[in-house]
C-alpha cells in the first residue's frame, strides 16, 4: 500500500495544470455558454482526460477542456459498511451541491463524487484555494469514514456488552 | 441511555398523578411494536380502568397470559374487556393503598402490563424444560410457540430438556439499516467469546436470510435479505430461580426494539457527524472565494468611473 | 401527415465540413507494421542497455518516436511494457538523474506514458507507487507545463 502523500501531489500538479481555463462561447448553439466537458459537442474544445490512481479502489479522473474541468474522485471503500458510509457521505454533500458551488449534483460512472470548476470559478475564486479545497476534502473524506466506522463499531461492542451483562 | 426500560413511563406518571388528585381522564396512547393503551374514567371519576390491545392476544392466550396476568392483577382485571381492547384493569380509588412504597409497587405493576403479557410465552417455555428435563423419558423438544407481535416480525419460542431457545425474526427496512444490524449482530456474537466477564450470558446466534434450523418447519416464514434471525440459547441458570426469571424475561422480549433503537441511534450520530464536517468543507471552500473590494478608481479630471 | 422521425436526425454527421478527431493532429507517416517492427527491435536493445546499466540512454531511446495514433495498439502496449520495465527498474535515488538526462520532448513523452500507465491500475506491471514517485519528480523537473503538454498534445501514445 503506498502512502497517501505522493497521491495527493500527484493531483495537486495535475489539478493546477488543467485549471488553466478561459471564457469560451459555445460554437454548436448561438448565445450559449457552457462547460465544454459536460456538451461535448466540440472536440477541439476537449482535452485528453487522465486518471491519477494510488490503487483500483482510489482512483482521479480529470477531464480538462478549454472553459472547463471535471474532476471525479473514487473514494477507497473496503466493505460494505465502508460502501455505505461512503455512499451517505457523498449524497449528504451532492445534495448541499448549491452551497458546494463547483460540487456537481451527480457523480461521473464509476466514480463516487464529482466537481465542475468553470472559468467562472476561475475567475471568482482563487485557483489555489479550489485545488487546497479538493485536497483537503480528499485527505479528510478518508479519515472521516473509517473514524465513523470505529465509532460504529465500538458503538456496537458497547450496546451487545451492556445487554448480554444484564443476564450474568 | 443504554439499555431500554419495560415499564411504561405514562401509566406511571399519570396512575402517580390521578391516585394523588383522582379526576376524570381519556387518554390513548403507545408503546412498541405497535400496543395500544388506554387509560380512562368511563362510570365516575373514582375508578380508573386502564386497557391494553395487543396484536398477539389471540397467540398469548394459548400460552396462558389470562393465568399470568390474574397472578400479577389478580380481581383488578375485568371480567369483560372494554370493547376494541384484549384486556382491561380496574382500579377503585378507594382501594389504593396510601402514598409510599405499597402504592409505587402497585403503580409499577401496573405500568409494566406489557411486560407481563407478553412474559406468558416465556414463563411456559421454562415450566415446559423443568417437566422435560425431571421426565428423562424422551429427547424431544417441547412444543414450539410463535407469537408475531408485529407485523412482519415473530418471536418463537421452544423448550428442550436442557435449554430454551429464543428466536428472533427481524427486518431491516434498508441497505443502511441492514449493513448496521450486521455490525451489531457480530457484536453479540462475538462479545461472550471475547469477554470472559460475558461467560454467563445466553448463546447468541445470527442469521440473515435463512431460517434456523429450530423453526425451519414453520410455514410461511419470509426469506429475503432484509430477514435476519437470531437466536437465543438459554439455560437452565437463566432462570433458576424467580427473580433471575423475571429479569431474564425483562429483557429478552426487549431484545428486538434495543437493536432497532441503537441502530437509529447510530444513524443519527452518523448524520451528526456529517454535517459538521460538510459545515467545515463549506469553510474551506469559502476560504477560496475572492474578496471583492470594490476601489474607486478616478479619472485624471477627478471623475468617478462606474462599472456598467 | 407523414413521419415526424426526420426532426431527430442528427443533421450535423452531414455537414462534410464537421471537424474530425483524426484531423486535429498529423498522423504517424510510417505504417503500422514498421512502427511495430521498429518497438520491438528498440524492446530488444533496451534489454541490453539495461545489463549494462544505462537506463537513462534506454528510457530516451525508447521515447524517442513513440507509436501515436490509431492503428498502432500493439506496438503502444510493447512500448508501454518496455517502459514500466525501465521505471520499475530503476533505484528512486536514481530518478532525478535519469529524468535531467532525457531531453524535453522525451520528458512530455514520459510523461504521457505515467498517465497512461496510471489509468489501467492492476495491469500486469502497473506499480502506483513507483509512477506516482516518478510522477512528482518529472513535475519537479519538467514543471506543470509538462502536464498541460500531455493534455493538450492529440497524439496520445
Amino acid at each position: 500500500m503506498s502512502s497517501l502523500r505522493p497521491y495527493l501531489v500527484a493531483v495537486r500538479s495535475t489539478l493546477t495544470a488543467a485549471m488553466a481555463l478561459e471564457n469560451f462561447a459555445s460554437q454548436v448553439v448561438e448565445r450559449h455558454n457552457k462547460p465544454e466537458v459536460e456538451a461535448g459537442t466540440s472536440i477541439e474544445a476537449l482535452l485528453n482526460p487522465l486518471v491519477i490512481s494510488r490503487n483500483e479502489k482510489e482512483q482521479v479522473l480529470i477531464e480538462p477542456s478549454i472553459n472547463s474541468v471535471r474532476m471525479s474522485i473514487r473514494i477507497k471503500q473496503q466493505d460494505d459498511i465502508e460502501r455505505i458510509l461512503c455512499h451517505k457521505f457523498t449524497r449528504f454533500m451532492m445534495m448541499r451541491a448549491e452551497n458546494f458551488v463547483i460540487l456537481r449534483r451527480k457523480p461521473v460512472t464509476g466514480y463516487d463524487i464529482s466537481f465542475l470548476i468553470t472559468n467562472f470559478h476561475a475567475e471568482t475564486m482563487l485557483k489555489h484555494k479550489l485545488v487546497d479545497f479538493i485536497i483537503q476534502f480528499m485527505e479528510e473524506v478518508d479519515k472521516e469514514i473509517s473514524e465513523t466506522r470505529l465509532s460504529l463499531n465500538a458503538r456496537a461492542r458497547i450496546v451487545a456488552e451492556s445487554y448480554l451483562a444484564t443476564f450474568g | 441511555m443504554i439499555l431500554l426500560e419495560s415499564h411504561n413511563v405514562v401509566i406511571q406518571n399519570t396512575l402517580a398523578e390521578k391516585f394523588n388528585k383522582p379526576g376524570s381522564i381519556d387518554v390513548v396512547f403507545v408503546d412498541f411494536d405497535g400496543v395500544r393503551f388506554r387509560l380512562s374514567t368511563p362510570t365516575s371519576k373514582e375508578i380508573i380502568v386502564l386497557s391494553m390491545n395487543i396484536r398477539c392476544w389471540d397467540e398469548l392466550a394459548k400460552y396462558g397470559v389470562t393465568d399470568v396476568l390474574q397472578r400479577e392483577y389478580g380481581s383488578r382485571v375485568m371480567p369483560q374487556p372494554e370493547a376494541d381492547y384484549h384486556v382491561s384493569l380496574e382500579y377503585a380509588i378507594d382501594s389504593i393503598p396510601p402514598p409510599g412504597e405499597e402504592r409505587d409497587a402497585l403503580i409499577k405493576a401496573a405500568s409494566l402490563l406489557k411486560r407481563n403479557a407478553l412474559a406468558a410465552p416465556f414463563e411456559n417455555a421454562f415450566a415446559t424444560q423443568k417437566t422435560l428435563e425431571s421426565s428423562e423419558t424422551s429427547d424431544l423438544p417441547g412444543q414450539l410457540m410463535e407469537i408475531h407481535y408485529r407485523d412482519e416480525e415473530a418471536i418463537y419460542i421452544q423448550a428442550a430438556n436442557d435449554r430454551v431457545t429464543v428466536v428472533f425474526s427481524t427486518i431491516f427496512k434498508d441497505e443502511t439499516d441492514r449493513t448496521f444490524g450486521k455490525v451489531f449482530l457480530q457484536e453479540f456474537v462475538d462479545a461472550r467469546r471475547q469477554n470472559t466477564a460475558m461467560q454467563h450470558a445466553p448463546q447468541v446466534l445470527y442469521s440473515s436470510r435463512d431460517p434456523p434450523l429450530e423453526i425451519r418447519n414453520v410455514a410461511g416464514l419470509k426469506r429475503s435479505d432484509d430477514v435476519g434471525y437470531v437466536t437465543f440459547v438459554l439455560f437452565p441458570q437463566h432462570f433458576s430461580n424467580p427473580e433471575r426469571m423475571q429479569s431474564t424475561i425483562s429483557h429478552i422480549q426487549l431484545f428486538r426494539d434495543y437493536l432497532h433503537y441503537h441502530i437509529k441511534c447510530s444513524k443519527a450520530y452518523m448524520h451528526s457527524r456529517m454535517r459538521a464536517r460538510v459545515a467545515e468543507f463549506l469553510k474551506v471552500l469559502n476560504r477560496a472565494k475572492m474578496e471583492n473590494k470594490e476601489v474607486e478608481r478616478k479619472t485624471v479630471t477627478g471623475r468617478t468611473l462606474v462599472q456598467r | 401527415m407523414a413521419t415526424k422521425d426526420f426532426r431527430k436526425i442528427n443533421i450535423d454527421q452531414y455537414d462534410e465540413d464537421v471537424l474530425l478527431e483524426e484531423d486535429l493532429y498529423d498522423h504517424d507517416p510510417r505504417d503500422p507494421a514498421t512502427v511495430l517492427a521498429e518497438t520491438k527491435q528498440k524492446a530488444a536493445a533496451v534489454r541490453g542497455l539495461i545489463a549494462k546499466g544505462d537506463i537513462a540512454g534506454a528510457l530516451s531511446s525508447v521515447l524517442e518516436n513513440a507509436p501515436y495514433g490509431p492503428k498502432v495498439d500493439d506496438a503502444k502496449i510493447l512500448n508501454l511494457q518496455t517502459i514500466l520495465l525501465l521505471l520499475n527498474s530503476t533505484k528512486t535515488a536514481d530518478i532525478p538523474s535519469t529524468i535531467k538526462a532525457l531531453s524535453s520532448d522525451a520528458q512530455d513523452t514520459l510523461m504521457k506514458y505515467l498517465y497512461k500507465a496510471m489509468a489501467m491500475p492492476g495491469y500486469a506491471d502497473v506499480n502506483s507507487s513507483a509512477l506516482l514517485t516518478w510522477h512528482e519528480k518529472l513535475t519537479d523537473a519538467a514543471g506543470i507545463g509538462c502536464i498541460t503538454r500531455v493534455m493538450t498534445d492529440r497524439r496520445t501514445v
